[in-house]
């Protein structure tokens, strides 16, 4: 094989790994939107590329850097500049592979701290609470709070417990 | 509100995603994502596991510092701000969302209304917060079991209760002139309250079994209890 068809298998590599990436992290992202219907089989396909996702990304980062290498010396100047650009976007799917997206919208609440039902001034009379009670250890969460967190963790009365909404 | 164990292992939860319209959430120790309504886990490694319940009732902040005066409540987060521009009016706002499950032009319910969702015994029923407000008590049956929704004094928290003492069916009304709110069966006249304990009569000292009711969208409610029965307005 001559050089300038290895160099063609080598940027083919590059740009195969590159969308590759891109589509193993974006896939779940597209198919978990908000308004849009799942299907059991979606999550599933899913589940097991976000699974994978940090392993994949830093895999294909690092093949991407190794391509990118091998490329470089004997690139004209508008080839390196497009080696450059092609890393962009597996740097960034290798971020965002280990960021929860959801947790932008709706900030988890890391530690919860409670206030003795007559010391509340948050509350008001008439906004709903989500009431537990065990082993005599009374517990309001306010939904207003729940509804934004979608996650709480406590223990009630000895019982682990996770409010959700 | 669910038990955050499962094989006696503590589970810690995010959120991890969205099924139609109904969160997703995972646990950090097994990467497990798990239903939020149903508690089911529905992809990972405890796949086909459910969470166990933990009994919970909504209500009013005033009707459940009257109930629990000693008991304690969530304090907003002082990491973040962002909670507080959660706008107050989100229900009102979410209520106006599309939603994506497949309407049945056969369903008398919009998708949105909201329903209090009783499972007990292997059926379900769904009763429309509306015909609640207009019609407290209602007195039915789920799954063979007698039992009685309530809505509180405030208007806005609602109950259901197992309406059978020492074998006995009692069917209740409510009485809410002078003084506090009181439920009265019609068999001896007891008077309960509205957290189903009898405080005069016959059956002074007993309390009600509470069961448990789910606060929940109609296409939600039947997308998760797809046989589900639902309460008919009988007005005249």
């Amino acid at each position: 094989m001559n050089k300038k068809t290895t160099r063609r298998l080598l940027w083919l590599a590059l740009v195969a790994v590159v969308v590759g990436a891109f589509a193993w992290v974006f896939v779940p992202v597209w198919t978990i939107q908000p308004f849009k219907a799942q299907t059991s089989e979606g999550l599933n396909l899913s589940y097991t590329l976000r699974s994978w996702s940090r392993v994949v990304t830093l895999g294909a980062l690092a093949l991407a850097a190794l391509l990118v290498v091998l490329l470089w010396r004997e690139a004209r100047w508008w080839m390196k500049a497009a080696l450059v650009l092609l890393l962009v976007p597996v740097v960034t799917v290798t971020w965002f592979a280990r960021q929860n997206h959801f947790e932008w919208m709706f900030k988890p609440l890391e530690r919860s701290a409670y206030v003795a039902a007559d010391k509340v001034d948050f509350v008001g009379d008439e906004e709903m609470v989500l009431a537990v009670e065990v082993n005599g250890d009374a517990v309001a969460y306010p939904i207003r709070q729940l509804a934004y967190h979608h996650v709480v963790e406590d223990t009630v009365g000895g019982l682990p417990v996770v409010s959700t909404y | 509100m669910w038990e955050a164990t499962t094989d006696g292992r503590r589970l810690k939860f995010h959120l991890t995603g969205i099924n139609n319209q109904n969160f997703i959430m995972e646990d950090e120790e097994t990467g497990t994502w798990w239903q939020q309504v149903s508690g089911e886990a529905i992809h990972g490694a405890l796949k086909g596991r459910r969470l166990n319940g933990v009994f919970h009732d909504e209500l009013t902040f005033a009707t459940w510092k009257r109930e629990r005066p000693r008991g304690r409540v969530l304090r907003p987060s002082e990491d973040n701000d962002a909670w507080r521009k959660f706008s107050e009016r989100w229900e009102e706002q979410t209520a106006k969302m599309p939603v994506v499950a497949q309407a049945d032009a056969r369903d008398k319910l919009a998708p949105r209304a909201v329903v209090m969702g009783v499972a007990l015994n292997g059926a379900a029923k769904a009763y429309p917060l509306e015909s609640i407000e207009r019609q407290s008590p209602i007195v039915d049956k789920v799954g063979g079991a007698p039992l009685v929704v309530v809505l509180g004094e405030d208007k806005k928290s609602v109950r259901a209760f197992e309406t059978t003492v020492d074998g006995r069916e009692l069917e209740f009304y409510v009485k809410a002139d002078a003084g506090a709110w009181r439920m009265f069966d019609g068999e001896t006249r007891s008077e309960w309250d509205f957290t189903g304990r009898a405080l005069s009569g016959a059956l002074a000292g007993r309390q009600l079994k509470k069961i448990p009711l789910l606060k929940d969208y109609w296409f939600d409610w039947k997308l998760y209890n797809p046989q589900t029965a639902v309460y008919a307005f009988n007005t005249p």
